[in-house]
């Protein structure tokens, strides 16, 4: 027991070692990660690297891309509005603006906000311009600037979220960048994509639309009304039925089910509608009656149309059955509205692109991607770069290995040196397993700091104990091992202090440089660079 | 194999003026470059992209292209062109960086890159001119603040004006050094360097409070302690310029940029900072062992 106790630096090291073993090997020991394989239900390419180790790689050493950019949009702030003005004010200053309301959002005073906003989320209206629609209608914006709420932010990060989840895509994250001086940049990760993908994904503004196109506008031309919005809805699926085919299911809110039937009613839906000959090129269906090939006879009582993007997927009738509990208002009891996308090349992907597109909706705010600040990287390339910095990692060990051993050429000071700043990496790569954090080139770069001060430190400890030859006694030791770390504490502290600022301030991968050199550093003279000294002790006594 | 213990250097043989004179006229030669820099061009080094905003493309081919034909392949002006050391393992012969300055769409480069037929499109990053200046901006506080920092622990651990003082110029010169052949050179700033002048300023008080501790803080003679510090801080040094080297010879090979700019920062203020710590802050210790305590 009491060599145990003696050499509790040593005993504390192995503790160490083997508890990042486990983290770093054992799958499924990090939160976040099952034991069946990497965390979330990743690609292939992800399992495959992620299968020796826990350690988990950001894109530099694996592919994939990241965008950071702003979000479109300015903000009016101190505008005394109302929750019970707000509906409204969205809509004037829309109009007066020229923009759809979906470009508008007045923040209004509630207990959570003593002052009211309003925004305005595209990159056409000017300061002034907003100031001005706002001044008309009386309310005195204290400043117009640049950005959005944190409310739209927050929307933004759970809107982008919730699209990166529905779309598979593995391992993606979004996250709000705060700079001081009051930017805010929206950054998204996503692994084994490449740039156009992921912007293809964002920029997916998604807008399904319901419409019903029938007869009874202005010389025999078709109306076409959205019949049913997204806030209608209360639940979204896609789903392969028997007899239905591929459809989408959705249930209309309670609330809004009476208003739908009745206006299915009123647009001639009541008795139901074959929907025979709809054009699918053209929504309005404008070239019924005038041209050589009609369309829809006037007669008929017209169709339900979908679209996404503004493109028509479907176009369907209505069954008398159905026609006949819309006018009865039996719908409200089972209000399922099913899309069936049987029509479409491929029913299946159609389907599950309208769920994704509803259920995401569309991004509260636009990304200005022309001031994204990313990067996108192959997966093989990336792969090398991860083979070829561990080469480089272990040649600038081999280095220091040899250097230390020309200097003292003495085999039981300088191996258990080595293995000592090594350990001091493998603790630490321990401890990025755990925490799950992404490793990239700018952390295996403090790594390698991390290993040369360990070796600094290590020579300090042992010029400072084997001085002058023999160590007599445990006495003699501790108070040379003592004089050392003072040293080495102080040196410590200064890298430290020269690293913190840099775990703060949002520069990129910077912080997690600082953030590996520091833990490193603590590890380093808390635990590994102590333990030398027990070690060295041992081996220097010994001989005498 | 070669053998080295650290050399006693006679410090008697030199006076205190004689011994600074080095350290000091690097010194102001640095500034020189680095005042002259920023006359000229508008600022005291030249920014990389991650900094003035801009877009790097990494693309891969097996056809030998010129230079001049990878530019031809873009509408945007091309900065510069920058060829990567390829293994027998890589899927292409040829490998390039291409740099655009921030006027280049990332979104229109990289398509001229994916629909260009000898080329593969591999990789790319961009900082948008916005971003690069709040990066600036960071930079220049972040390494502020660290050097205050550093500063005011180094006159907290030893207390006394002198050494403490003698650590902040030698850190400084350590940081001025490198920025001055870094220009030079013709290397551009970027974060990783700006990381590893943050490194420099840990390394760089490592062996300054080695030194300092030895000749204030324990019995012995002045030159016996200088000489048991240098033999442990030139060891240290040494240690680090070996692996910094190393690592940024392979990294340059292996085309990873950042490690291979933080590896050359390293080894130049490392060896700033074996002539810094041996000459400079040595004879100011001197100075204040035998003259400057009695006054």
């Amino acid at each position: 027991m009491s060599t145990l106790r003696d050499n509790w630096r040593v005993v504390l090291l192995v503790v160490l070692l083997l508890t990042s073993a486990i983290a770093l090997f054992v799958p499924g020991v990090p939160p976040g990660t099952s034991a069946d394989g990497p965390a979330d239900e990743s690609g292939p390419a992800a399992s495959e690297s992620e299968q020796l180790t826990n350690l988990n790689y950001g894109i530099q050493l694996s592919g994939g891309t990241r965008l950071r950019a702003p979000i479109v949009g300015i903000t009016a702030e101190n505008v005394n509005v109302t929750q019970a003005d707000s509906s409204q004010l969205e809509q004037t200053v829309a109009d007066e603006l020229d923009l759809d309301t979906i470009d508008v959002r007045v923040r209004p005073v509630t207990s959570e906000r003593s002052a009211g906003a309003v925004e305005v989320v595209t990159k056409d209206v000017t300061h002034q311009e907003l100031r001005t629609a706002l001044e008309n209608n009386g309310y005195q914006p204290t400043t117009v600037r640049d950005g959005v709420t944190p409310e739209t932010r927050q929307e933004m990060v759970e809107a982008v979220d919730e699209k990166l989840r529905t779309s598979a895509l593995s391992g993606a994250s979004v996250q709000v960048v705060n700079v001081p001086g009051g930017q805010h940049f929206v950054s998204i990760t996503a692994p084994d994509r490449d740039r156009e993908e992921l912007v293809d994904l964002l920029n997916e503004r998604g807008t399904v639309k319901i419409y019903a196109v029938y007869p009874g506008g202005e010389n025999g031309s078709f109306v076409r009304e959205e019949v049913l919005k997204r806030s209608q809805m209360s639940d979204i699926s896609a789903a392969d039925r028997e007899g239905v085919g591929w459809a989408v299911y959705i249930t209309v809110s309670s609330d809004a089910a009476d208003e739908f039937s009745q206006r299915m009613v009123d647009a001639g839906f009541g008795d139901g509608a074959p929907c025979g000959n709809y054009n699918h090129s053209d929504i309005q269906q404008t070239t019924a009656g005038g041209s050589a090939d009609p369309a829809l006879a006037n007669d008929e009582p017209g169709c339900l149309v979908h679209t996404l993007n503004g493109e028509v997927v479907t176009a369907r009738g209505v069954t008398p059955g159905l026609g006949e509990s819309f006018a009865s208002g039996e719908f409200a009891n089972d209000p399922v509205y099913v899309m069936q996308t049987g029509s479409s090349d491929n029913p299946a992907e159609t389907a599950s692109e309208i769920e994704l597109n509803l259920r995401a909706g569309q991004l509260p705010a636009p990304l200005d991607l022309s001031e994204d600040s990313g990067s996108s990287l192959d997966p093989a390339l990336a792969e090398r770069f991860k083979q070829n910095s561990l080469l480089t990692g272990l040649l600038a060990v081999l280095a220091v290995s040899l250097v230390v051993y020309v200097r003292y050429k003495r085999v039981e000071v300088v191996v258990p040196m080595v293995v000592t700043a090594l350990s001091e990496v493998f603790i630490l790569l321990g401890f990025v397993a755990f925490v799950q954090y992404p490793l990239n080139l700018s952390h295996l770069a403090g790594f390698i700091a991390v290993i040369g001060t360990g070796v600094d430190d290590l020579i300090i400890i042992a010029d400072e104990i084997l001085q002058q030859g023999e160590v007599e006694t445990g006495r003699v030791f501790q108070s040379r091992f003592r004089k050392a770390f003072w040293v080495i504490g102080a040196a410590a502290a200064t890298t430290i202090m020269a690293m913190s600022p840099l775990m703060v301030l949002p520069l990129g991968d910077l912080s997690g440089f600082a953030i590996i050199t520091i833990v490193g550093v603590l590890i380093g003279v808390l635990v590994t660079r102590p333990a030398y000294g027990d070690i060295l002790r041992h081996l220097v006594l010994d001989e005498d | 194999m070669f053998e080295f213990e650290v050399p006693e250097v006679d410090y008697t043989q030199y006076s205190n003026r004689q011994l600074v004179a080095v350290p000091l006229v690097v010194l102001a030669l640095s500034l020189a470059v680095i005042g002259g820099w920023w006359a000229v061009t508008g600022a005291p080094v030249d920014r990389g992209i991650d900094f003035t905003g801009g877009t790097e493309l990494t693309i891969g081919t097996n056809a030998t292209l010129t230079n001049e034909e990878i530019e031809a392949t873009f509408d945007e002006p091309v900065v510069s062109v920058q060829g990567i050391t390829t293994t027998s393992e890589s899927t292409y012969e040829n490998q390039y960086v291409v740099t655009f300055d921030n006027s280049a769409n990332v979104s229109s480069v990289r398509s001229a890159a994916q629909s260009a037929e000898e080329l593969t499109l591999l990789g790319s990053g961009t900082t948008s001119p916005l971003f690069g200046g709040q990066n600036q901006r960071l930079a220049v506080i972040g390494v502020g603040v660290a050097f205050v920092g550093m500063s005011l622990l180094a006159f907290a651990f030893f207390r006394t004006f002198v050494p403490s003082i003698a650590i902040v110029i030698s850190a400084f010169s350590d940081i001025m050094i490198p920025l001055a052949i870094m220009n030079l050179l013709g290397i551009k700033l970027s974060l990783g360097i700006v990381a590893a002048l943050l490194m420099l300023i840990g390394y760089s008080v490592d062996s300054d409070i080695l030194l300092n501790n030895h000749v204030l803080r324990r019995s012995g003679g002045f030159y016996e302690s200088t000489y048991r510090a240098m033999r442990t801080g030139v060891t240290m040094t040494l240690t680090s310029i070996a692996a910094m080297t190393v690592m940024a010879v392979a990294a340059t090979l292996f085309g990873i940029g950042l490690m291979a700019d933080i590896g050359l920062i390293l080894v130049l203020g490392l060896t700033a900072d074996l002539m810094n710590t041996y000459l400079l802050n040595v004879t100011l210790l001197r100075w204040y062992k035998y003259e400057g305590v009695n006054r």
